[in-house]
C-alpha cells in the first residue's frame, strides 16, 4: 500500500498545476460551507447570549422581533415610544421586581447611545446570568456622565475622564449636541454582547440635550447652556423600551397580558426567548437555503476534480500498462487513482479549514464591532466536523469513478494499450 | 534427463472479445530454460497478444499456458499478476518508463511490487538501490543520469534503463517486444549485445519479438509466428 | 462503454448530492410538527420513583372557574356586550389566580409538556416554564397559573428549537406567592429532562 501512496503522490505532483486548481476550488467551497455554518451558529449564539434574566421586554406595539432587535441588539429603530407614565405604572406592579428603562435614538460616532437608570448596572444580565462589571471607573451618578462599552473604549481609545459629544440620530452625519459634552466616568468590561458597543448615559441627560431642540434640530435662537439645564425638570417624557424582571418567573404570562392590555397606550410585552424563536423561524429558511447552496458548490468542486482526473486517464494509459507490466494488479491501479482523488479532496478540505480560520481571524473584529456578531476563533467546531466528514465522504464516493474507469481500462488494455 | 520447459503452450486458442475469428491458434510451443528465442512477427501477426498471454495478462479461451511449470490459465487473476511480477521482466518498444519518476526510481519499480524480486535483488549482499546501480553501470548508463527525469534521456538511454528494470531481481524470463525498433540502425546491434550479455549474467531466458530478421543471428532459436499460428489459415467463424 | 459511464457518473453525482442535502432537508422538516393547541398524550413508559402525572392533577378537583360563565348564555351575547366583557374579565382574573393543590408539594412526579425558555446559553436550556400545550405564549391565551411549572435543571437540556416537547421528572414544589398578588405557583428542580417521543400508534 505504501508504494501506491508513493506513486500516487509522485503522479499528482507531476500534474500539480491542474490538480492544484481543483484543490483550490475544493478548498474555497469548503470554506464557504463551513463559513456559512459557523456564522449561522455563532449568530444564534450571539443573539441568545445578549440578554439573560429578563422576563419581559416592553415597548410600543410593533412586532416582537423588531422590539427585540432595537431594544436589546441595537439594530434598527423604534417606530413609537413608551410614555413615562406607562413605564412607571408597570414598574409599580406588585409582580415586578425591577424595571430598567431604555431611551434610544442618539449615537456617538456610530455607536448607540442608551439612556437608562442605574438599575441597568444592578439588574442587567447576559449570557447565563453574568452581571456587568467595570474594567475602569464606575457607573454614572451625575447628569453629563457616560459609561461606555468595551468595544467603544477600545476602538475610540477612550479612558476615564475623556470628554465626548453625542450625535442626534443613529448615524455619524447629523447634528451634534456639541454644547453639552459628556465625561466618560466608567468603562465596562467586555461582554460579547451589544452592550460593548453602546454608550450609556442617564435618562435625564437625554432629556437635557434635547431641551432646546424641536423635531430633530436645535431651535434657532434658543440655546440653553449646560449649567442651566439642571434647573429644568428633566424627568423623561418618553422612553423607547423597558426590561422587566419579575418576582415570580411563573407569573410572566400574567404580567405580559397586563402590559398588553394596559389602557394608557398601546404596549407590547415579549418574552425574549420566544421572540428570538420567531426570529430564527424567519431566518431559518434563509439559513437552510444558504447551506444547500454551499453544499452544491462543494459538489461542483468535487465534480471538477473527478473531471480532471478522468481526463488525465487517457494519456496515462501507457503509464498504467507499464505499471501492470512490473506487477501492478488491476485492483492496485484502481487504488492508485482513488488515492489520488481522495488525497486531493482531503488536502482541499484541510486548506479550506485553514482559509476559514484566516478569514475568521481577519473579519471577526469587524463583525463584532459593526454587528455585534461574535464569531469564535477556532479551527473546526463540532457541528462543522459533521459537514467536513460529509465532504470527505462525498469525495471518496466521487473518487470511485476514476478508480473504476482506470481499473476497467487497465484490464482491457493489458500490456499494450491500443491508442 | 531434460529439465522442465520454462514455457509451454498447448493447444492455445485466443479470440479477442467481439471478434469472430481467432487471433492466435498455436498447437504447441516449448521453450527450455536458458534459451534465447527470436520470434519473428510483423505487425498484426498477434505477437503482442502472444506476449500478453505469456505474461498472464490475457487468458486463452482454449488450451493452456504453462510458465515455470505453473498453469497460468487456471490461476486466479491476482495470482497471475503476482506470478508475472515475480518471474517475468518486460521490455517494450517505446514508452517503457514512467514519466514522473526518475531513472533510478523507474528501475526499482519491480521490487516495489514483488517481494521475491526484492529478495533476489539484495541476495548478493547489496541493497536494491545498489543492485540497480550495478545493472545500470553494466548497461552503460552514466551515474550522472540517475536522478534525471526520464524525459531528458535519449531513446537509446531509455531503452537501456528499461532493460535494467526488466532484469532487476533476477526474473527467470525476460520478454522483449521489439525493443530495438525505435533505435538508430547502428545502435540496435550494440543494444542487443548488451541485453544478451546481461540476460546471461542473471541466467534469464529471453523471448525477443521483432520484425527485423537481421537480428536473429544472435539467438539460439528462431520461430516464425506466422508459421506456427494456424489462425490465419482457418476459415472464418471456426 | 461510454454511455454506461456517463450514466454511472450521473448516478454517482446524484447520490453524492443527496448525501450532502439530507441533513439540510431533514432540518427543514419541522422537528416539532406540533400545531397550536396540541396537547401531549400522557402515556409515559414507567420511570423509577416518579409518578406519571397528568396536567389535570395539578388543578384542585373542585375548581371550576367557568361556572359563572356557564350561568350566562355567552352565545347569545355580542362581543361588545358589557356583560360578556365583564364575564371574560372575571374569568381571566380567576385563571390568573388559580389555586394549586397543596398536597402536591414534595411529590415526585413525571409530566410531559412544552417548554417556554427563560435561560438558555449555547443551545443548552437551564431554566424554563413547562406548559400543557403548544404555542402557549404566541397565539393562544396563556394557561391558568396552576398549569404552569417553573423548572430549573442542574444539567442543562440541549435544545436547538426554542420550544420543545419534553418529559420532566423531579420533586414538585409549591411556592407561596411572594408578590402578594395571586396564588402560589408550582416549581421544580428537575432531576431529568428528556425529549418527548410520540408513542407509535397501536395497530
Amino acid at each position: 500500500m505504501s508504494h501506491l501512496l508513493y506513486l500516487a503522490g509522485r503522479s499528482a505532483w507531476n500534474r500539480r498545476l491542474t490538480l492544484g486548481l481543483t484543490l483550490i476550488a475544493i478548498a474555497l467551497s469548503v470554506t464557504l460551507l463551513l463559513g456559512v455554518e459557523r456564522v449561522r451558529h455563532d449568530a444564534r449564539e450571539s443573539f441568545a447570549q445578549s440578554v439573560s434574566g429578563t422576563d419581559l421586554v416592553i415597548g410600543a406595539r410593533t412586532s416582537p422581533v423588531q422590539l427585540m432587535l432595537y431594544s436589546v441588539f441595537r439594530i434598527g429603530e423604534a417606530t413609537n415610544n413608551v410614555k413615562w407614565e406607562s413605564f412607571q405604572h408597570l414598574a409599580a406592579h406588585p409582580l415586578v421586581a425591577w424595571a430598567i428603562p431604555l431611551s434610544l435614538g442618539d449615537s456617538h460616532r456610530g455607536y448607540s447611545v442608551v439612556g437608562t437608570s442605574t438599575a441597568y448596572f444592578d439588574h442587567f444580565r447576559y449570557s447565563g446570568e453574568q452581571t456587568l462589571t467595570f474594567s475602569a471607573g464606575t457607573r454614572f451618578a451625575n447628569l453629563f456622565e457616560a459609561v461606555v462599552g468595551a468595544e467603544v473604549a477600545e476602538r475610540l481609545k477612550y479612558r476615564a475622564g475623556d470628554r465626548i459629544v453625542l450625535n442626534h440620530g443613529a448615524s455619524d452625519i447629523g447634528a451634534e449636541h456639541a454644547d453639552k459634552p459628556f465625561t466618560v466616568v466608567g468603562i465596562l468590561a467586555r461582554t460579547g454582547t451589544p452592550v460593548d458597543r453602546s454608550v450609556h448615559v442617564p435618562l435625564e441627560a437625554i432629556e437635557a440635550i434635547h431641551l432646546d431642540w424641536q423635531g430633530g434640530a436645535p431651535m434657532p435662537g434658543v440655546a440653553i447652556p449646560a449649567e442651566y439645564v439642571r434647573k429644568f425638570d428633566l424627568t423623561p417624557k418618553n422612553i423607547t423600551a423597558a426590561l422587566i424582571g419579575l418576582k415570580s418567573r411563573a407569573a410572566v404570562f400574567r404580567m405580559q397580558r397586563y402590559s398588553n392590555e394596559y389602557e394608557g397606550e398601546p404596549l407590547m410585552a415579549v418574552l425574549p426567548g420566544v421572540a428570538l424563536d420567531q426570529l430564527w423561524q424567519v431566518v431559518g429558511i434563509a439559513e437552510r437555503v444558504l447551506l444547500a447552496v454551499s453544499g452544491m458548490v462543494v459538489a461542483v468542486g468535487l465534480a471538477g476534480l473527478v473531471a480532471v482526473v478522468l481526463a488525465s486517464l487517457n494519456e496515462r494509459r501507457r503509464e498504467l500498462a507499464i505499471l501492470r507490466s512490473v506487477g501492478a494488479r488491476p485492483r492496485e491501479i484502481f487504488l492508485l487513482l482513488m488515492i489520488e482523488a481522495v488525497g486531493i479532496t482531503l488536502a482541499g478540505a484541510v486548506a479550506g479549514v485553514i482559509l476559514l480560520a484566516i478569514l475568521t481571524a481577519t473579519l471577526a473584529p469587524v463583525a463584532a464591532a459593526r454587528y455585534g456578531l461574535i464569531i469564535e476563533q477556532r479551527y473546526v467546531a463540532s457541528g462543522e466536523l459533521v459537514l467536513l466528514g460529509a465532504v470527505v465522504a462525498m469525495g471518496v464516493l466521487a473518487s470511485l469513478l476514476p478508480g473504476y474507469r482506470a481499473y476497467k481500462l487497465s484490464l482491457a488494455d493489458g500490456l499494450t494499450p491500443r491508442l | 534427463m531434460t529439465a522442465a520447459p520454462i514455457v509451454r503452450l498447448d493447444n492455445l486458442r485466443f479470440t479477442w472479445p467481439g471478434q469472430s475469428a481467432a487471433c492466435l491458434h498455436i498447437a504447441e510451443l516449448v521453450v527450455d530454460a536458458g534459451e534465447r528465442i527470436f520470434i519473428y512477427g510483423p505487425s498484426g501477426s498477434g505477437k503482442s497478444t502472444l506476449l500478453a498471454l505469456l505474461g498472464g495478462v490475457l487468458t486463452p479461451q482454449h488450451g493452456r499456458v504453462r510458465v515455470l511449470g505453473a498453469d497460468l490459465s487456471s490461476m486466479r487473476p491476482s495470482l497471475r499478476d503476482r506470478f508475472r511480477s515475480d518471474h517475468v521482466g518486460f521490455l517494450f518498444q517505446l514508452f517503457n518508463l514512467v514519466p514522473y519518476l526518475s531513472v533510478i526510481e523507474n528501475v526499482v519499480l519491480p521490487c516495489r511490487f514483488s517481494a521475491r524480486r526484492r529478495a533476489q535483488a539484495v541476495s548478493a549482499g547489496n541493497s536494491v538501490q545498489g543492485e540497480a546501480l550495478r545493472l545500470l553501470a553494466h548497461l552503460d548508463i552514466d551515474a550522472s543520469l540517475l536522478t534525471r527525469r526520464v524525459t531528458e534521456l535519449s531513446v537509446g538511454q531509455q531503452q537501456r534503463v528499461a532493460a535494467a528494470r526488466a532484469l532487476l531481481g533476477r526474473p527467470e524470463i525476460v520478454v522483449a517486444d521489439e525493443p530495438t525498433s525505435a533505435l538508430d540502425a547502428d545502435r540496435q546491434e550494440a543494444f542487443l549485445q548488451l541485453l544478451l550479455r546481461e540476460c546471461d549474467a542473471v541466467a534469464a531466458t529471453l523471448l525477443f519479438v521483432s520484425h527485423d530478421r537481421r537480428l536473429a543471428r544472435a539467438f539460439t532459436r528462431e520461430i516464425d509466428l506466422a508459421a506456427i499460428n494456424r489462425a490465419d489459415r482457418e476459415p472464418q467463424g471456426s | 462503454m461510454q454511455k454506461a459511464f456517463s450514466k454511472r457518473r450521473a448516478l454517482l453525482k446524484l447520490l453524492a448530492g443527496s448525501c450532502l442535502l439530507t441533513p439540510v432537508v431533514s432540518q427543514a422538516a419541522d422537528k416539532s410538527g406540533y400545531k397550536v393547541g396540541d396537547r401531549l398524550p400522557q402515556k409515559p413508559p414507567a420511570a423509577a420513583g416518579f409518578a406519571e402525572t397528568k396536567w389535570e392533577a395539578l388543578m384542585p378537583a373542585d375548581w371550576n372557574p367557568f361556572k359563572d360563565l356557564q350561568a350566562l348564555n355567552l352565545g347569545g351575547l355580542s362581543d361588545a356586550d358589557p356583560r360578556a366583557i365583564n364575564a371574560l374579565e372575571q374569568l381571566r382574573a380567576a385563571l390568573d389566580n388559580a389555586p394549586i393543590v397543596p398536597s402536591l408539594h414534595g411529590a415526585r412526579i413525571r409530566i410531559a409538556g412544552f417548554t417556554v425558555p427563560l435561560e438558555s446559553a449555547r443551545g443548552q436550556l437551564s431554566e424554563f416554564l413547562l406548559v400543557p400545550y403548544f404555542g402557549a405564549c404566541i397565539h393562544t391565551p396563556p394557561p391558568p397559573s396552576n398549569q404552569i411549572i417553573h423548572v430549573t435543571t442542574a444539567k442543562p437540556y440541549k435544545s436547538d428549537q426554542q420550544i420543545d416537547a419534553v418529559w420532566i421528572s423531579g420533586e414538585l414544589q409549591t411556592i407561596r406567592s411572594e408578590t402578594g398578588v395571586g396564588n402560589a405557583s408550582y416549581r421544580m428542580k428537575a432531576d431529568a429532562v428528556e425529549p418527548y417521543v410520540r408513542p407509535t400508534p397501536v395497530r
